[in-house]
């Protein structure tokens, strides 16, 4: 099978009567763009981006970049999990992503989780740059493997890097970099469960927050076996880690944790789901 | 054949080291557990086994993937005084430790111990690190000012990150014997077996470049988080 060296670029602007629109679109397969949609409650434009194929396979190079520019608000999610599949010895797919947020603009990136097969390996490398001013959501999800089949933390090599930078300063800097075994024994040893999944949530506010009330909010998540932390940034802006023992929970978790910052941030509530 | 001995005599560096890591010098370590307060309220942490599975899964890793990378970058720069790359490993190793208990920790002692070489040691190399650090607003790091006082007591690399590897888990274990039953034979133990497993880390870690350092345990940064709002607690991170 050919290996695909697939790219995504989108460029979303302040249109002048006070929408969102996209200026600029181009992708090649893997990647494909479904049609735009406005939320006129939330004041956002919902893009979805597809994968046709099956998911990631050897040799794949995805990159991708995305920007929100000033004043426009932007929620980018996939509808399906990207799928990681077998690769041969020492064979390996690479993914780049680019986003970038500018002042008075919202950018939401909430995509569907990755799910690496037994055998796979994958590169993957995140930066984010972000204006003073701006509001980031950004929410990275890992599954352990194809629960249904019974698969779990079977993945050969996984390497998800995240760069956060705002206003040029590096205020984050996150390397996995780990086998499937090295993620089981933490599991193990921290009692989530052979279904232990991930969710690295970064956000960013368009202005510093002493003691935000959404902070206890997403606090009281903790509960019914899942994780839930949350901790300030360095210069500003926060990280909140969550760890389930299941899928669904997860799930379930994140969607309070949009509801709980949507009563102080009302463009992070952008419904996920097409009218 | 070469006729050099087989050991240095000169034991300059040694006393230095030792007395860095000694528990009078006054770094403020003792008040932190590191991360293992938040992982014994969370239940993981509960007795002498699962606080060796915490030091083989957890802390060891973490210094062979962040910490001792970081001071091998360091000493490098601080030998060559390329003050830019100081400065990019201070704000990497700040950058690197998301939760804000665990990143304050590293800064607070990395600058007690900066100040102590600057001030008690009366260092130039240390007041030009601080000069640099405070007009530059580098955030301090334990890794860093261990590279810092290897330079100033002319330490080879290979003995300063030892060194790292020591203070780092015999903080941990001291602190598990305030937080468990935990006897002094036993936590002598648990360091004699983790010390054994650290030369073998220092290799790998002068050779890790600085876009691949970094370790994942969002367990770990969980139970830090969460750490911060305890209600109650013995350590302040």
């Amino acid at each position: 099978m050919n290996a695909l060296d697939g790219h995504l670029h989108l460029r979303a602007v302040r249109a002048p009567d006070g929408s969102t629109a996209l200026s600029a679109q181009s992708f090649r397969a893997p990647f494909h763009l479904s049609k735009p949609n406005w939320d006129p409650d939330a004041e956002v434009l919902h893009v979805q981006v597809v994968n046709p194929t099956a998911g990631i396979l050897e040799g794949d190079r995805l990159e991708s970049s995305i920007a929100a520019e000033t004043g426009a608000a932007l929620l980018v999610t996939t509808p399906s999990a990207s799928r990681l599949f077998r690769m041969t010895e020492g064979g390996h797919a690479t993914g780049r992503q680019h986003f970038e947020v500018a002042r008075d603009a919202t950018l939401e990136v909430f995509p569907e989780p990755i799910v690496p097969h037994r055998g796979s390996t994958y590169f993957q490398e995140t930066t984010i740059d972000a204006a003073e001013g701006s509001t980031l959501l950004f929410i990275d999800q890992l599954m352990p493997g194809r629960l249904a089949h019974g698969e779990s933390w079977a993945w050969d090599r996984l390497v998800l890097g995240l760069t956060v930078r705002r206003e040029g300063e590096l205020i984050l800097r996150e390397r996995l970099d780990q086998s499937g075994a090295s993620l089981r024994s933490l599991a193990e040893f921290a009692g989530t469960g052979p279904g232990s999944c991930f969710a690295n949530v970064i956000f960013l506010p368009p202005a510093e927050e002493a003691s935000p009330a959404w902070r206890n909010g997403i606090l009281t998540l903790h509960r019914d076996g899942v994780w839930v932390g949350v901790s300030r940034l360095r210069t500003i802006g926060w990280s909140i880690r969550i760890v389930s023992p299941d899928p669904i929970r997860l799930r379930d978790t994140l969607a309070d944790l949009r509801s709980k910052l949507r009563r102080s941030y009302p463009r992070l509530g952008c419904g996920l789901r097409r009218p | 054949m070469s006729s050099a001995p087989a050991t240095s005599t000169d034991t300059g560096w040694i006393l230095g080291l030792l007395q860095a890591s000694d528990s009078l010098y006054p770094t403020g370590s003792y008040a932190h557990s590191l991360g293992l307060e938040g992982m014994v309220d969370a239940g993981a942490v509960r007795d002498r086994a699962t606080l060796r599975t915490f030091l083989l899964n957890s802390v060891l890793p973490s210094l062979r993937n962040v910490d001792l990378p970081l001071a091998a970058h360091a000493w490098k720069a601080l030998g060559a005084r390329d003050w830019d790359a100081v400065g990019e490993v201070c704000a990497l190793a700040s950058a690197l430790r998301a939760p804000r208990e665990l990143r304050s920790a590293a800064e607070a002692i990395g600058r007690q111990r900066a100040e102590l070489l600057a001030n008690v040691h009366e260092a130039e190399l240390a007041r030009e690190f601080l000069r640099h650090a405070a007009e530059a607003s580098w955030p301090h790091c334990t890794a860093v000012s261990a590279a810092l006082e290897a330079r100033v007591h002319g330490a080879p690399l290979a003995a300063v990150l030892a060194a790292v590897c020591y203070a780092a888990v015999a903080g941990v274990i001291a602190a598990a014997t305030k937080l468990l039953r935990l006897g002094q034979n036993a936590a002598q133990g648990l360091l004699t077996e983790m010390v054994a497993l650290c030369p073998a880390m220092v290799g790998p870690a002068c050779e890790l470049p600085l876009d691949e350092i970094g370790w994942f345990n969002p367990w770990l940064d969980a139970a830090s988080a969460r750490h911060e709002t305890a209600n109650a607690r013995l350590f302040i991170s």
